[in-house]
């Protein structure tokens, strides 16, 4: 897989936002590297930086935030060397979407199949509208939407509905890499299924790669080859999905994670968080960032931060991976 | 419990609405003839496809969608088509949390402004306002609260909207609360927080529940009793636990077998994965496309409501 060319490179990448409580430093230091036609998934708790990381790779950020460190490339393309203009063809037609705000990202005003054809011919002058029509119908029924709702209004939808209308609109142009935040959260497990075999084929016969945004581990576990786990903002663990499992070898953080999943059919449902809450990113701890929540943790992780080891199907940033081979990315 | 008088009571409740269909208009009925009743203190799960209908009936309880047909009772008054300064005094009462946090807060108001307003507008003052909504930030795990006080909901990531949009509903002390999708964008562990929340709300306040989701988990660890809706209709009622180890409707079925750790693997049961016609005039039960113990008596008939058991009830032809 090393030898192709990677569709997303991230190299030490840190994104903050200027606010009046000082620098909220949301992406620390970041390094991923996502092939083409892989699935990558991205997961971590709330607030730990993984939309922040998303709109920093579309050169979407807005306001007050910044990239402070760092360099994205997207199909050796750096988009922060873009003009506007180069900007805007690369976008949606090589790179694309779906917000985690995608229920409310159509514009409420336009008919579901006018949303969908002007996408298609605003990026594809050559397109016709008539072509565009068509292709509107076959993106619904791709995520599963009677056609008749081509000529429905956003609120005239369900939550659902307009995610996977905006699901439809992200893979309208057949970019080579699509980012997509939390897809799936208003659809049920039967139709989020059907859905997402449906982006594994297209995905298969237009060979994109994704990278997933979810909290749902065990979505992730089935449809990404990779997972990422952030906190604080930094990537602490890399691994295959095959092993993300309680048993194998795992960040204290990741382990606390698929400790918290609770299990549809066991005798008695527990529910479990991790005790104690995110680290402030206004100033973030010294050392391991997950160290005051850790249950392992020692005298060392509060003081110095850990290297990445690589284990036999993960790399970990913990000290007490000290015994595996050290090694510098991920 | 089961002496208790229902807080919620819904009666062949229809809801339709209006849609083009290729120029004819024609209308769909995404809530039809649905019933069902609350009691204080109890949870409601409410599951089923998207585009089901489960959104629309959550807010034609808060009166957000007016019925077409059918009534709605709440603490017995007679709330169906109430309007004006009854429905401003009724929504003191019922609360509802939406299912989209990005479009559900104001952009130009701060978090602090979002909690005190419905603080003052039902009645807290001075100091004890401010005290509230500490209060309800810690609850909902958005600290340091002083920090999240200031912020714009810009300011926020997914998940920590959805909590300022619980805190919001929670802050007129409701008696009953819609929470649709509540904690969908929060991983476990938050979400272990918010449902251990809700739960000890309805523990310390009697609060009483309609929680909309897709995560059966959720709906069996908070629910007292979850309702499986498939195309506006009702296909089966029971007792958390019961409903997900003895699923008797072909569509409960399905949605167990397609949830992510459910163990099986390959094609589901089902024989399409048509969407459910909605369209007022058809026939049959609503599953009847999808079902694989299909016969011609479900395109036909709409199969009666059931009762398996003294809590468990079922519309299906075949059980
Ligand atoms: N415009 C902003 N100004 C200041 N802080 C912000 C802003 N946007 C996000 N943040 C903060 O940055 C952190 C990361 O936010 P981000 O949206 O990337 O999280 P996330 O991992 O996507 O979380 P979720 O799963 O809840 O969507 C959060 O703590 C959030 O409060
Ligand atoms: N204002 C409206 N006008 C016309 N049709 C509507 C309106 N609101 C909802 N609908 C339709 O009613 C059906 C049910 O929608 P509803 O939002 O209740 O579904 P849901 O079960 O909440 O789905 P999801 O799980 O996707 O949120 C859908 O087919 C939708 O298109
Ligand atoms: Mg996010
Ligand atoms: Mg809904």
């Amino acid at each position: 897989m090393s030898d192709r060319k990677p569709v997303l490179e991230i190299e030490d990448l840190s994104v903050a936002y200027q606010t009046a409580n000082g620098l909220v430093n949301a992406v620390n230091d970041v390094n991923l590297k996502v092939y083409p036609e892989e699935i990558v998934g991205l997961v971590g708790e709330s607030g730990s930086g993984k939309s922040t990381m998303a709109y920093a790779i579309m050169r979407l950020l807005k306001g007050d935030a910044f990239v402070t460190k760092g360099h994205i490339k997207v199909m050796g393309e750096d988009l922060y060397a873009l003009s506007p203009k180069e900007l805007r063809k690369f976008r949606w037609n090589k790179i694309s979407m779906v917000f985690q705000s995608a229920m409310s990202a159509l514009n409420p005003v336009m008919t579901v199949q006018t949303q969908i054809v002007d996408t298609l011919t605003s990026h594809r002058p050559e397109m016709s509208k008539a072509e565009a029509i068509k292709r509107a119908g076959e993106l619904l029924d791709v995520v599963r939407i009677d056609r008749k709702h081509l000529n429905s209004y956003p609120h005239e939808l369900s939550g659902g509905m307009r995610q996977r209308v905006v699901i439809a609109i992200a893979i309208a142009l057949s970019p080579g890499f699509v980012i997509m935040d939390e897809p799936t959260t208003a659809l049920d497990v039967v139709v989020q299924r059907s859905i997402l075999d449906q982006i594994r084929e297209i995905q298969q016969v237009e060979k994109f790669a994704v990278l997933f945004i979810s909290h749902d581990f065990s979505l992730v576990a089935e449809l990404a080859s990779q997972v990422a786990i952030m906190y604080a903002g930094r990537i602490v663990e890399l691994t295959k999905s095959g092993t993300l499992r309680l048993g194998e070898r795992h960040h204290p953080y990741t382990e606390g994670l698929l400790r918290a999943i609770p299990h549809l059919t066991a005798d008695e449902v527990v529910i479990e968080g991790i005790p104690g809450t995110p680290p402030n990113l206004v100033n973030l701890p010294s050392g391991c960032a997950f160290y005051p929540r850790c249950p392992l943790a020692t005298d060392e992780c509060r003081k110095a931060r850990p290297n990445l080891y690589q284990t036999d199907n993960a790399i970990i940033e913990c000290h007490l991976f000290k015994g595996d081979r050290e090694v510098q990315h991920v | 419990m089961s002496e208790q008088r229902n807080l919620v009571e819904v009666k062949d409740l229809l809801v339709k609405f209006p849609i083009a269909d290729g120029g004819r208009r024609s209308f769909i009925r995404p809530v039809d003839h649905v019933s069902f009743a609350i009691k204080p203190g109890e949870v409601l799960a409410l599951v089923g496809e998207s585009g089901s209908g489960k959104s629309t009936i959550g807010k034609a309880l808060v009166r957000i969608v007016e019925p077409s047909e059918g009534t709605i009772h709440v603490n017995d008054q007679d709330v169906t088509h109430i309007k004006r300064r009854e429905l401003v005094a009724y929504r003191r009462y019922v609360q509802m949390v939406f299912q989209d946090p990005f479009g559900s807060l104001n952009p130009t108001r701060t978090i602090e402004q979002h909690l005190t307003f419905p603080l003052k507008k039902h009645g807290e003052r001075g100091t004890n306002v401010s005290t509230s909504v500490d209060e309800l930030l810690e609850r909902v795990g958005l600290t340091p609260v002083a920090e999240t006080r200031v912020k714009f909901p810009h300011e926020l990531s997914g998940g920590q909207r959805q909590r300022v949009a619980i805190a919001r509903a929670l802050a007129v002390n409701p008696k009953f609360l819609v929470a649709d999708e509540p904690i969908s964008m929060l991983d476990v562990s938050i979400r272990a927080g918010i449902l251990k929340l809700m739960n000890q709300l309805r523990e310390d306040f009697n609060l009483a529940f309609l929680y909309i989701t897709h995560d059966l988990a959720s709906a069996r660890y908070f629910g007292n009793r979850i309702m499986v809706l498939y195309g506006g209709k009702v296909m089966e009622t029971a007792n958390s636990d019961e409903l997900i180890r003895h699923p008797m409707h072909p569509y409960t079925r399905l949605l167990l077998a397609a949830t992510p750790g459910s163990g099986i693997r390959g094609a589901l049961p089902e024989t399409s994965n048509k969407a459910p016609n909605l369209v007022e005039g058809r026939k049959g039960c609503p599953f009847s496309d999808r079902c694989p113990l299909v016969t011609d008596i479900c395109r036909e008939q709409d199969p009666p409501i059931v009762q398996v058991s003294e809590t468990h009830t079922t519309a299906c032809h075949h059980v």
